[in-house]
């Protein structure tokens, strides 16, 4: 009896030093993902006003010929560097998107600046910015023009300047084909709409559907993506990017007689350069009488929107601060 | 044994009185069984017995001891080796999937279809990675949870890259921000699992190269102790008896510390070959596997800078980042794989082109050729391959190294581990005949 005890004892005891320093290892922690901040956004200070908003610089004279820029103007200095480099978009549908085919990035957004550079008679660059990135890549200088679909307002003009109008745009939204709605009002409350980051659709989304949940994205494929993966109902933006968006989704279809707000596109310059926005407004002219305008309008939109209307009618007198 | 049948004469050698006599004298006996034990222990044999139980222990536990030493030293060695294994697999899923990753974000960058040699890499390097995934969690259990979840998020990942091919396939625009959201996902989902994944096994291997050494303790001090004891009883039977030396106890004595200095040698021996190894091999390895990391890293970021056309700083600041620490690894390998150093000073002469005709000339297109072409010598997509391969070969030779190296310094240990129970054993027993031999002169 006793010596089974010990036996048995002596076993437990092996065991256990055999034990000790085994390859029990701690299970490796599995990191846990920052849950993201949702911080509501802010009510918002009022939209500045201003008497014209459209009001830009007119352009001083004739068209300047390249290579007979006034000395020390901007547009010297971009035919001295010789080229133009284009802040644009690379994934919105027939204003500026990237072809998947060819690789080249083109739009009607991108036929603007390409008439901007050959008038200064240099080659194109274009660098591929985000929605939030479109004024601070103006102000730091990294780029000479903004196209992305950018709507003039007075909150942009106090840190910016604006060309003339080249296009009218306007916000609509984009639902579902199985969806009823006429309107953003049929759909419940806390019903999710992506609008791009940092842009005018998002206020006026906030500002006219104030039941409704603003969800943002970078750019407007982000919302596409957003959509596609049904984390977004519907996405609310420019007719122009919409009908790009539906363009590449069959399931989609935009919202045809809601049209909430006005949204003249101009092109984006610093506000340091008053002489180069007078060049462009020239430039834009000069498109928009000579039909290059209406032919790049029909190419992109005559599909989605039809035929181009008359090009809008430019608006100066701004005074260069 | 001698007290059972000894003592009862003793008791029951007086004539058999009556019952009722009997009776009284027989129980106190039986109810105090202390006092047999107490009579066993008394006089001078009664403290021989003592001294032969406690050496004859101490033998037996010094065997245990021994035993246990060399059972943990090699288990270390096999768990260090294992674990070395491991990491190298887990790194291996990284390299894969970055590599991976670097094949899709270039689709990015030229139109049209993806090159099915580009494409069949990418396959490649998933099933790789996925292969690797099942059998590092079959290697480690601990490593499950965390794999697993790996393995989610790469499901979601691969899911988008065909979301975006799909789209591609129809001219669709939309496919490249399905693009991007499938690499932003491995970045933000997948990346941070390998690396909590590396970190453990890393400590891991830690561990159990530290351990290797502790074997020596348990075999040192049993040692000590035991001999301590065996000296006693042999300088007590000396004093008692008047004969200068026990054989039987000082050749158990002899055996214990026989025992005890070739197991110290082998484990000291083992434990400097395995020291050695990490000092050289294993330092190797980590170094390789963090180098081809962080080179995946930024041919990804070169992609990305080029992908983001001018508004990529934040990837080009994240490319110098990856390759000073490619430059910091190469160099502790610098003796070893000379032959990766070269690929990777080509690839970052080809990189400073790369940005200049981008951020410089503004030339997009030709940065973009220089950058996935495949001219041999002159652009970065085929110099990045020469230094995959040779960083491949190089990590493939210093990992086969470490497993070799450590199961040698294993394989090189003295059957300790499990003679060591019988060496204990023999020594009891020759204390015990040690001993018997001065008992039998008291019977």
């Amino acid at each position: 009896m006793k010596k089974q005890l010990i036996a048995a004892g002596a076993a437990a005891a092996l065991f256990a030093l055999t034990a000790c320093g085994s390859s029990n290892y701690e299970a490796t922690p599995v990191p846990t993902k920052p849950v993201p901040v949702e911080t509501p956004p802010a009510p918002g200070t009022l939209p500045l006003k201003c008497d014209n908003a459209l009001a830009s610089y007119a352009p001083d004279g004739p068209l300047p010929a390249p290579g007979q820029f006034p000395a020390g103007s901007y547009m010297a200095q971009i035919k001295q560097r010789g080229r133009l480099i284009a802040g644009v978009s690379a994934d919105s549908l027939h204003l500026g998107s990237r072809n998947p085919i060819s690789g080249d990035i083109e739009g009607f957004d991108i036929d603007m600046v390409k008439a901007v550079a050959q008038a200064l008679g240099v080659e194109l660059e274009l660098r591929v910015i985000s929605s939030p990135q479109r004024l601070p890549v103006l102000i730091d200088g990294s780029v000479d023009i903004v196209a992305r679909n950018m709507t003039i307002n007075c909150d942009r003009w106090s840190q910016i300047a604006f060309s003339a109008e080249y296009y009218r745009s306007g916000q609509k939204s984009l639902v579902p084909l199985s969806s009823n709605a006429k309107s953003l009002n049929d759909l419940p409350p806390g019903t999710a709409i992506c609008t791009p980051t940092g842009s005018t659709s998002y206020t006026n989304l906030r500002k006219n559907f104030r039941l409704l949940k603003a969800v943002t994205a970078d750019t407007d494929g982000g919302c596409l993506v957003l959509f596609q993966q049904g984390k977004v109902f519907g996405i609310s933006g420019d007719d122009t990017v919409l009908a790009g968006d539906a363009a590449q989704d069959p399931y989609a279809r935009v919202i045809k007689g809601e049209r909430f707000s006005d949204e003249p596109y101009g092109l984006g310059m610093s506000k340091k350069h008053p002489e180069f926005v007078q060049f462009v407004n020239g430039v834009l002219e000069q498109i928009k009488a000579d039909g290059r305008w209406k032919a790049s309008y029909n190419k992109w939109f005559a599909a989605d929107l039809g035929p181009a209307p008359a090009p809008p009618k430019p608006v100066y007198g701004r005074v260069p601060e | 044994m001698t007290q059972t049948t000894s003592a009862p004469p003793v008791i029951w050698s007086p004539p058999p009185p009556p019952s009722v006599a009997t009776a009284p004298a027989g129980t106190p006996r039986r109810s105090r069984p202390s006092g047999a034990i107490q009579a066993w222990f008394a006089g001078t044999p009664g403290r021989m017995r003592l001294v032969l139980i406690l050496s004859a222990a101490m033998a037996v536990l010094f065997g245990l001891a021994a035993a246990q030493g060399f059972r943990e030293s090699d288990g270390a060695l096999k768990r260090a080796e294992a674990n070395t294994a491991q990491l190298v697999r887990i790194q291996g899923i990284h390299t894969n999937l970055v590599s991976a990753n670097a094949d899709a974000t270039n689709a990015f960058l030229v139109g049209g279809l993806e090159p099915p040699a580009q494409r069949q890499h990418f396959v490649d390097s998933m099933a790789q990675a996925s292969k690797l995934i099942t059998e590092a969690a079959t290697a480690q259990p601990a490593d499950q949870a965390a794999l697993g979840q790996l393995n989610t998020t790469l499901l979601t990942y691969q899911g988008l890259v065909e979301q975006a091919r799909a789209n591609n396939r129809q001219g669709l625009p939309i496919g490249s921000q399905y693009l991007k959201d499938a690499s932003a996902s491995l970045q933000e989902d997948s990346l941070p699992l390998l690396d909590a994944l590396v970190k453990a096994n890393e400590s891991r291997v830690g561990t159990e190269f530290d351990g290797i050494g502790n074997g020596s303790y348990w075999l040192i001090i049993g040692g000590l102790v035991t001999l301590l004891v065996l000296a006693y009883a042999l300088w007590w039977l000396a004093k008692r008896t008047h004969r200068y030396l026990n054989l039987p106890i000082a050749a158990a004595a002899a055996l214990v510390l026989l025992t005890m200095v070739v197991g110290g040698a082998a484990l000291s021996s083992a434990g400097s070959k395995a020291k050695d190894t990490r000092g050289h091999a294993y330092a190797d390895t980590l170094a390789l596997s963090r180098a081809r990391i962080a080179a995946y890293d930024a041919k990804s970021n070169e992609s990305l800078t080029l992908i983001a056309r001018g508004s990529g700083e934040a990837f080009q600041t994240a490319w110098t980042k990856s390759a000073a620490e490619v430059d910091k690894q190469l160099a502790i390998v610098a003796a070893t794989s000379p032959a990766v150093q070269t690929p990777w000073t080509q690839y970052k002469a080809i990189h400073a082109t790369i940005r200049d005709l981008d951020a410089k000339q503004g030339k997009w297109g030709d940065a973009v050729a220089r950058s996935v072409g495949t001219n041999t010598g002159t652009d970065a997509g085929t110099i990045f391959g020469d230094f995959d391969e040779a960083s491949a070969a190089s990590l493939g030779a210093t990992s086969t190294k470490v497993s070799t190296e450590l199961s040698d310094a294993r394989h090189g240990l003295p059957p300790i581990g499990w003679l060591g129970l019988p060496i204990g054993i023999v020594a009891a027993l020759l204390v015990a005949w040690g001993m018997s031999q001065r008992l039998g002169e008291y019977r």
